[in-house]
């Protein structure tokens, strides 16, 4: 897949081929993993789309920067990442807040022990209701970029702290505090909803 | 389950106030580990540490056991997939892009 300068200057229909067939493997193999990465980043499906698309993009202007050391899923994630960085930027989008881990401590015991009521239900039951889904979705969505993109890395695309730390750029430690946050943050959010009582009673979470 | 909520608040915070000194101390340094303490990263020695406070702070265990939860929703969130139209679409704009760039 390398290619000369030559060859990016004035490609040639054997270079035109030769990387369409690339990026076919590339794409089918790996569409879905990028769109639900973007779905979860984006929180709605055409800004998914537009992220795929970019990431697709930038994947094929840069077969030749792939050395093959890393796994092809980081390497798109690791796009994916960045170009979502950047569609925020170019959006001009105010800073984001950082969050302190203060802000998170409970100050009495009521709040020690505000609850999910999702108790006797797995999280595939709790789930089928719309209030606890909606509820956690606005959670995640109202996370701070580099927050939520550890969360989402970590939590639900289900990576380790390593892999995560190589696709953001940053050290084991940095990611396990931002995903520390994030957690607390999206607990603090699906807490403080009072979500009611009917989550926990299953032929209720059914019905909806 | 509000309710049942409440009463046992009412009858515990009475009983645990002693334990607790709030926003400080060792529930503080508790939560600050609760991620690495969920996530198993923690040595054998401070994991055990942990146990025991939580056995004898009805609190920290609420919240630990709900901070688990979350995690867990987030591991189990389905996510909508493409439909083989979007799929097919999507790879005609990044190819045409691609040639016109």
């Amino acid at each position: 897949m390398r290619a000369s300068t030559t060859d990016r200057s004035s490609p040639t229909p054997s270079h035109h081929s030769r990387a369409a067939k690339v990026f076919d493997t590339l794409y089918r193999d790996h569409v879905d993993l990028v769109y639900r990465f973007a779905h979860r980043l984006c929180g709605e499906p055409e800004a998914a789309k537009d992220l795929v698309q970019e990431t697709f993009l930038n994947a094929y202007r840069g077969f030749e920067k792939f050395r093959g050391d890393a796994q092809v899923s980081t390497w798109l994630y690791t796009i994916a990442s960045r170009a979502c960085l950047r569609m925020r930027r170019r959006r001009k989008c105010a800073p984001e807040r950082e969050l302190s881990l203060e802000e998170f401590i409970p100050t009495s015991d009521g709040e020690f022990r505000l609850q999910i009521p999702i108790d006797g239900l797995s999280p595939e039951e709790a789930l089928q209701n719309k209030q606890l889904r909606d509820a956690l979705d606005t959670a995640i969505n109202q996370l701070p970029k580099k927050y939520k993109m550890v969360l989402v890395l970590r939590d639900m695309e289900g990576l380790s702290a390593k892999e995560v730390g190589t696709i953001m750029g940053l050290n084991e430690r940095a990611v396990k505090s931002r995903l520390h946050r994030a957690r607390l943050f999206v607990r603090q959010q699906l807490s403080a909803q009072g979500l009611g009582q009917e989550i926990a009673d299953p032929e209720q979470a059914l019905l909806r | 389950m509000a309710k049942r909520h409440t009463s046992t608040k009412r009858t515990r915070s009475s009983t645990t106030r002693h334990q607790h000194d709030h926003g400080k101390g060792r529930c503080l340094n508790i939560l600050r580990q609760l991620s690495a303490y969920i996530d198993d990263e923690l040595a054998g020695d401070i994991c055990n540490e942990i146990r025991r406070h939580l056995g004898s702070c009805p609190n920290c265990e609420v919240f630990v056991s709900s901070l688990r939860q979350t995690v867990s929703l987030c591991r189990h969130r389905p996510s909508p997939s493409l439909s083989t139209d979007d799929r097919a679409m999507m790879r005609q704009n990044i190819l045409k892009a691609a040639q016109i760039r």
